[in-house]
């Protein structure tokens, strides 16, 4: 295996194309008792979050928003409400399992966003088409972050802006308390919950191998975003990323 | 979850105060540091006109200081120390956001009656006005005599009565001065006359 072509999964070192094949497996596992794990291993937390996100989205009625690795469609629901009828939302993820129960939800929900299954390293949309990109507990699967954080720069238009929703670096005194959560509960509660072990293992790692909010904040730089500010969320749990193409 | 939070309140209040997005929109993604000793804290300005507090890397395009002596000031509704506040950075930035926000008014009647209920909202509030009222004058009561402390045992604020002496004394000098001007034209026109009138004898 050559150093370019080995990328993590979780805290395994894998070939690269193995790795999105082997995501898809844990989202294709996942998909269906996805939302109640979210419920379960956040404490309900992570609709907090996601509706600070769009808060500070600065997103207006008539609006229009790309939901990347959109999944469960939590993002985009919340988008849809904010747009309104003469806004525009669509939902997208490389998993064709993860994108179905998502769409379902927005369609049970009396919302109707177009659902594209893509890969967020290649996006099939025009240079400067939305005015919000987000990735909500996304990004951190992404085998090329860098090349999927230009993608999002590159659709956005001048003055839009990007959300990146993540786990993040933990407030270093909880950290050993956090550790013994997600190594040791986690995959416990994925066995009890989704009665899949393995796939929470995955999740647990690989909130472990993504980057910290300075060096996710220098990426989204690099990728051409203009200006970038962060928020800790529950001590660093979580870390809001906005980035501003200017 | 604080942020979350005040970001929320902050937003609310500017949703019932609608022209103050319109006001600030032109300013969206710039933020502005607030300093009023101990407190520090800095809002971003949302691209809807909407106000949030800003995350933990920005940087404030503008500086406002409110030392803790003016801060009592304005609370007095002393207009006379809005001067006394100290803009830095993009001062056109920091004077809108400042505007804004003591414009801000609450409209609690509108947020109760989502509560309790439109009928009861305003039994609620009318009894709530003379809570509110019974509040405002302890808290005047309590501004005034700290106000009090502050200027006859630290002097560090003019009293009133200091402040109506000086400004009759600006008018009286004022007069004095107008006086003094005209009788220096007078002066000056005989001195003319005087001069114009010697060629001719
Ligand atoms: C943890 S889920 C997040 C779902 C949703 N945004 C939420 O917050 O509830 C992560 C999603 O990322 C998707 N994903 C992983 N790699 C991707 C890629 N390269 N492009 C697009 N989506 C990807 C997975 O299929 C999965 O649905």
């Amino acid at each position: 295996m050559s150093e370019e072509s080995s990328t993590h999964f979780g805290f395994k070192t894998i070939n690269e194309n193995e790795k999105a094949q082997k995501v898809g497996e844990v989202f294709h596992s996942v998909a269906r008792n996805y939302d109640l794990m979210n419920d379960v291993m956040s404490a309900g937390l992570h609709r907090g979050w996601k509706r600070f996100a769009v808060e500070i989205s600065g997103v207006s009625a008539g609006g229009r928003v790309l939901d990347v690795a959109g999944g469960s469609g939590d993002m985009s629901r919340l988008f849809a409400k904010k747009v309104g009828d003469t806004g525009e939302v669509v939902l997208t993820d490389i998993n064709a399992s993860m994108l179905a129960v998502g769409r379902d939800r927005l369609i049970d929900a009396g919302l109707t966003a177009p659902a594209l299954q893509c890969d967020a390293e290649k996006l099939p949309f025009p240079d400067q088409y939305f005015d919000c990109v987000c990735v909500a507990f996304g990004l951190r699967n992404m085998t090329h972050k860098e090349k999927a954080l230009a993608e999002m720069q590159r659709v956005l238009k001048v003055g839009g802006r990007l959300l990146v929703l993540e786990f993040s670096q933990i407030w270093k005194p909880l950290a050993p308390l956090y550790d013994a959560y997600s190594f040791k509960l986690l995959p416990l509660m994925g066995k009890l919950f989704a009665k899949d072990a393995d796939s929470y293992q995955y999740l647990a790692e690989s909130i472990r191998m993504h980057p910290d909010q300075e060096t996710l904040r220098q990426m989204m730089l690099d990728a051409g975003f203009a200006k970038v500010d962060y928020y800790n969320l529950a001590a660093g749990v979580v870390a809001l990323h906005k980035g501003w193409k200017i | 979850m604080l942020k979350p939070l005040l970001t929320k309140l902050l937003n609310h209040l500017i949703n019932q105060n609608l022209t103050a997005k319109e006001q600030l929109q032109p300013f969206a993604s710039k933020s502005v540091n607030f300093r009023l000793p101990p407190l520090n804290v800095t809002l971003v300005v949302l691209e809807d006109g909407g106000l949030a507090i800003a995350g933990e890397s920005s940087t404030p395009e503008a500086t406002v200081t409110i030392p803790m002596s003016v801060a009592l000031r304005l609370l007095a509704n002393d207009e006379a120390a809005n001067s006394l506040i100290t803009l830095e950075g993009d001062s056109e930035l920091a004077a809108t956001l400042a505007k804004v926000l003591r414009g801000f008014s609450w409209n609690y009647e509108e947020d109760l009656s989502r509560i309790v209920g439109a009928m009861p909202a305003s039994k609620v509030t009318s009894f709530g006005r003379k809570a509110t009222e019974q509040v405002s004058a302890q808290a005047q009561n309590a501004t005034a005599s700290l106000t009090e402390y502050l200027r006859e045992d630290q002097q560090l604020i003019a009293a009133n009565y200091a402040i109506q002496q000086f400004l009759s004394d600006v008018d009286d000098v004022r007069d004095d001065a107008e006086r003094l001007a005209k009788r220096l034209q007078k002066l000056e026109a005989a001195i003319t006359e005087k001069l114009n009138k010697k060629p001719a004898a």
